[in-house]
């Protein structure tokens, strides 16, 4: 049995959902353009996350198998639709930069991923624990690339002027083909710094 | 098929359960959500109305009319949010107008007139023409706003759009009677009328023939009108009014005073 320590530190490095599981790809290319974008989204699945482990967890024996995916669904689409309206009516600013991308983290993989593969067989401990650490994992992950981005796409991190006036920002890490690059630039580096740890 | 029921109720307990829940949640942001999309919209008729403090939506044939109220309830003014027809496709603007018909203010929201010439409607040159006129004036391209050189299909067609949203503000929400212009053809029998109209000093008095749904001649029978500008009004107006067949026609530039006669003396014999 693993320790719960190993169990909260397996989704911030052996198995971060970014770096390591590269699951929910779609959210994390699209919102990391600023640092503040990144760490939005993250709080937000965060918090998704640890509620549909929770409530899962908690219902893992009275929810008969076959109709589980439904109610999982069922269960995080509520989640997701509770942040995104709290955000919309207490940072309006934060939920218009995100937009479409709240109301799709109903059908982010990491989410329904925990909830198949650790919240329905683990008790609300291990399960919030699980949460917390994946949960973090993204955040931090999606935090890491939007800080990144803003930085060398438009010289500011949370907004905050570092690079000067004399920098000319490059415009193409704050597009599409921008995040790919920024993200293949990462994987690699971590995967050379996971391998001269030796976590694998 | 007790696995059956058990799947169904499950479903429909989790289903009722999240269903409340939201529900809930909904009761508690709506609000805030609510007051802020006022608060925003407020702050873009502040631009207008400094003052404002309340507003109510009217949707009128597509276009909205946004009228304002200040803290204790009264009637400060009407904002239109409508579109008028350019040179380059629809432009779409706002118009102020406060409670006594006078325009206070105009902004272009976004048009596809050509850059350097129809966007000057975006610039004081030609807003400032604007800006002032009230619901009783002529609000007419060449009679009491210029058209600006260059620009006569972008400019000409704001003004005529100023004039029709005019007539909806002041009709709808201030309480104003809109002058008629237009003559309904098909409601007038054949025969000859006659109708008089003030020209530029004097009344004229016009007969017109009217037959088959159609204008087919008028006669100036009486006016006292400087000569010579009476005289280039008529025939050119006379021609004018029959080709077009409706009283929608251009001044005649020079004689504006007799051409406006001309046309109201025709609407006063065929109304």
């Amino acid at each position: 049995m693993t320790t719960l320590a190993q169990e909260f530190t397996k989704g911030i490095f052996k198995e971060n959902p970014i770096f390591r599981l590269l699951l929910g790809m779609c959210p994390t290319l699209a919102v990391t353009i600023s640092a503040i974008n990144g760490l939005g989204m993250g709080i937000a699945a965060l918090f998704v996350l640890l509620g549909s482990n929770i409530v899962i967890s908690l219902l893992r024996n009275l929810i008969p198998a076959r109709v589980r995916i439904p109610a999982y669904i069922l269960i995080i689409a509520t989640f997701v639709t509770i942040v995104d309206m709290v955000l919309n009516a207490y940072t309006p600013d934060l939920h218009a930069a995100l937009g479409i991308f709240i109301p799709l983290i109903v059908v982010n993989c990491i989410i329904l991923g925990r909830a198949e593969a650790f919240a329905r067989k683990h008790d609300v401990g291990r399960s919030i624990i699980d949460a917390l650490g994946m949960g973090i994992g993204f955040a931090l992950s999606l935090t890491i690339l939007g800080i990144i981005r803003e930085l060398f796409g438009a010289g500011t991190v949370f907004g905050a002027h570092i690079l000067g006036t004399a920098f000319q920002p490059m415009a193409i890490l704050g597009t599409p083909p921008g995040a790919f690059i920024t993200l293949g630039v990462l994987l690699g580096l971590f995967n050379y710094l996971f391998k001269r740890l030796g976590i694998e | 098929m007790r696995d059956n029921v058990r799947m169904v109720l499950t479903l429909l307990i989790i289903g009722a359960i999240c269903g409340g829940l939201l529900s809930m949640v909904n009761g508690v942001t709506a609000p805030v959500i609510e007051a802020r999309a006022k608060a925003q919209f407020l702050e873009a008729l502040q631009g207008f109305f400094p003052a404002v403090a309340d507003s109510k939506v009217t949707d009128i044939g597509g276009e909205e009319f946004y009228t304002c109220y200040d803290g204790s309830g009264n009637l400060m003014g009407v904002v239109a949010s409508v579109t008028a027809k350019g040179y380059g496709g629809p432009i779409s603007y706002d118009l102020a107008v406060d409670k006594g018909g006078a325009i206070i203010g105009i902004r272009i929201k976004s048009h596809t007139e050509t850059p350097g010439i129809g966007d000057v409607i975006e610039k004081d040159k030609f807003q400032g023409k604007v800006i002032g006129l009230n619901f009783a004036d002529p609000i007419s391209a060449g009679v009491d706003v210029d058209t600006i050189s260059g620009a006569t299909v972008t400019t000409s067609g704001v003004i005529s759009s100023i004039r029709r949203v005019m007539n909806i503000v002041g009709e709808q929400f201030l309480g104003m009677e809109v002058e008629k212009t237009e003559v309904d053809l098909t409601t007038v029998a054949d025969g000859t009328y006659t109708g008089t109209g003030r020209g530029f000093k004097s009344d004229i008095t016009v007969e017109v023939t009217v037959s088959g749904g159609k204008i087919t001649n008028i006669v100036v029978l009486e006016q006292d009108d400087t000569p010579n500008f009476f005289n280039m009004a008529e025939g050119q107006m006379i021609e004018r009014i029959i080709n077009a067949q409706n009283l929608e026609v251009d001044m005649v530039s020079g004689a504006t005073g007799s051409s406006t006669g001309i046309i109201k003396a025709v609407f006063d014999a065929l109304k």
